[in-house]
């Protein structure tokens, strides 16, 4: 056998943003070897590593950080060897941001060609489709109840619990939508996923279909994702070729396709009922709950909803070994999650692992502190419907019941870093900014009510000790929460109220 | 040959809620949605003039005029502003002289804000186009601009 090397060039948003393109292109012009081969793989979510080249030779695979290098004065392979070598490669594996986490879902990202089915095949992938297909729907349902999983969306509904209602629905027409309007500020973890893995997603979604008796899935793609398209676009071309969607899929009598659809940069249609909206062509004004979805969604047929996240998660809650997954954590903070860590950090990337890991730990041994070399002031977590806590209160678990109790959530995982320079007042007109931006102008305390929010906030930034204002403040965050259909007006308040209480006399002097 | 925007409408006629993706082909082969646009969907798809008009102010991405060739879009989320994202919006007003939501005469460039690009650990994050920037300068984004238009000629 011929003694290959393969080189591993990332082709993933973040690390094309920061070369990764433009080194292949220069490398590939250097190859004139048939032994040697270039990868592009997914990215290992080190973010701060990328773009991270790696070399196999004799079995040992090896990469070095090729942050701001070029090599375009490079003129023939030998010498991009040798530069490797002086970069002192390592195994990415060996690494604690990586050797840390506990990859259960994320387990496949980096390795190969993301488009390569026969990796997702080796790696576990697909079997979950095969046992699914065995027991029939009712029984994986049944695994996904008992597995714990709750929707890494926002929300955190119990995934299982939905699925039931929507198998328990007497129609013959049913569908699937997967969100994939990953819209919170300082969020990736789903477009990881759809570049890195896009085949968990689809198998993910495969048997979810076929769980809940569902034919046609949506995928609802935000536009700013566009290397996702690509890819889920091709991956779904080869599950397509290769029997894994359209009729029969499997030689069972399960019939499931999968279209792509584009959003057009509205955040709120992450909303589950603004999505709907936007799917059937119409504005994205979200819809009065009830009728759930589940019971009366999309075109009027009941809809089964998830996000990227956790329809990815599924293929592994149905191997054999689904208990890694289960027996990790407890109450509603079961399995792992996939924390998106970013912002003023040095080490920013995707961190699976348990629920109850200290923020500290994320923020300090995974983060590695500030790349500002300045003290932390501020974190936020859960995307800006989630809070900002102060650098006092870094022991805080990471549990959806810890962060509850704090009134916020984990939300989809986003977890961003500031340092000392941030303002919190101007934090908190940005929440108030934010949804004047992105309400569907449905509810009139979201549309006009954070009008209001941002001029009151800005009155409070030139007089602090204002009582009237903090008083109105106040009132206007509980009507928002309280007469608002969604979350987006809902839950705006729930940052300002954490600057309130978690930073005394940033936004209001008592 | 111009092409004819009712072709670029049909093949989604019949699909379920196809006025969406229809809106998106219509705008990533004209650049914009015209006026005729909006008769012919709104005849394609059986809704009135003002419902298709509708859906299209909705949508941040769909427009009504041309705009620049090279669309800029400046990430002015939470993680974006940890890393001084708002400096780099106020450098890229003024090197290009524009506002934002601004085009410049020549319909080269224009400048917009985003809320997330999902590049959040390699921040401030530009959008080109589809390509994104990490770690963005305006330097960066200058000789990007300038590259590419290097290929094109």
């Amino acid at each position: 056998m011929k003694n290959i090397i393969k080189i591993f060039i990332p082709n993933e948003t973040s690390a094309n943003s920061v070369g990764a393109n433009s080194l292949y292109q220069d490398i590939s012009k250097l190859i004139n070897d048939e032994n040697i081969e270039i990868i592009r793989n997914g990215s290992w979510g080190a973010f701060w590593l990328e773009p991270f080249i790696e070399i196999k030779k004799d079995g040992i695979r090896r990469g070095a950080s090729y942050r701001n290098i070029k090599l375009s004065h490079l003129n023939t392979i030998e010498e991009f060897f040798l530069d490797f070598e002086k970069r002192n490669p390592f195994d990415i594996n060996e690494i604690d941001f990586i050797k840390k986490q506990n990859r259960i879902v994320f387990s496949r990202i980096g390795h190969e060609d993301p488009l390569n089915i026969k990796y997702y095949k080796n790696s576990k992938g697909y079997q979950s489709l095969l046992t699914a297909l065995e027991i029939g729907p009712q029984k994986t349902i049944n695994r996904i109840k008992e597995s714990g999983l709750n929707g890494r969306g926002g929300a955190a509904f119990p995934t299982g619990i939905k699925m039931q209602t929507v198998f328990d629905q007497d129609t013959s027409v049913k569908y699937l939508a997967c969100n994939a309007d990953e819209g919170d500020g300082g969020t990736f973890s789903d477009r990881l996923i759809m570049e890195s893995d896009p085949f968990a997603l689809i198998e993910g979604m495969t048997i979810a279909a076929y769980a809940v008796g569902a034919s046609k899935g949506y995928i609802y793609l935000r536009s700013e994702y566009p290397l996702a398209k690509e890819f889920l676009i091709r991956a779904i071309d080869i599950a397509l070729d290769n029997n894994y969607l359209g009729n029969n899929i499997q030689n069972s009598n399960f019939n499931f396709d999968i279209e792509l659809r584009i959003g057009a940069g509205s955040y709120v249609c992450g909303e589950e009922t603004a999505m709907m909206e936007s799917i059937e062509g119409r504005r994205g004004l979200v819809r009065s709950k009830p009728p759930l979805p589940a019971i009366n969604g999309l075109f009027g047929q009941p809809t089964l909803i998830n996000n990227v996240v956790t329809l990815a998660t599924i293929p592994a809650l149905l191997l054999n070994d689904q208990s890694d997954f289960s027996q990790i954590g407890s109450n509603k903070s079961i399995g792992t999650m996939p924390f998106q860590l970013s912002g003023n950090v040095n080490h920013g990337g995707l961190i699976e692992t348990r629920f109850d890991i200290s923020l500290n730990e994320i923020v300090k041994d995974f983060g590695y502190g500030t790349k500002s070399g300045q003290p932390i002031h501020a974190i936020q977590i859960g995307g800006p419907l989630g809070i900002y806590l102060s650098s006092s209160m870094l022991d805080t678990s990471l549990t959806i019941e810890s962060l509850q109790e704090l009134k916020g959530s984990v939300g989809h995982g986003g977890i961003i870093v500031f340092d000392n320079s941030v303002d919190m007042a101007e934090q908190a007109k940005f929440a108030m900014e934010f949804c004047v931006k992105e309400s569907c102008g449905k509810c009139t305390p979201c549309r006009i009510g954070s009008v209001r929010g941002v001029e009151i906030i800005e009155r409070l930034q030139k007089n602090k000790t204002s009582k009237n204002d903090a008083t109105l403040l106040h009132d206007l965050c509980e009507t928002l929460e309280a007469t608002s259909l969604c979350a987006m007006g809902g839950m705006t308040p729930n940052p300002i109220h954490s600057i309130i209480k978690f930073f005394p006399n940033e936004l209001i002097e008592k | 040959m111009p092409i004819d925007s009712r072709n670029i409408i049909k093949p989604f006629i019949e699909e379920k809620g196809g006025l969406m993706p229809a809106l998106h082909a219509l705008q990533d082969h004209l650049g914009f949605i015209s006026k005729d646009n909006i008769k012919e969907l709104a005849i394609a798809f059986n809704f009135s003039q003002a419902e298709v008009i509708d859906v299209i102010t909705f949508y941040d991405d769909f427009r009504l005029a041309p705009i620049g060739k090279n669309i800029i879009k400046i990430c002015q989320a939470e993680a974006c502003q940890s890393q001084n994202c708002k400096q780099l919006l106020s450098d890229l007003t003024s090197y290009f002289g524009l506002e934002m939501d601004e085009t410049s005469d020549d319909l080269n460039i224009t400048l917009k804000e985003v809320f997330c690009l999902g590049n959040c650990a390699v921040g401030p994050s530009v959008m080109i186009n589809d390509t994104v920037i990490g770690e963005a300068t305006t330097k960066k984004i200058v000789s990007h601009l300038k590259e590419n238009d290097v290929q094109e000629l």
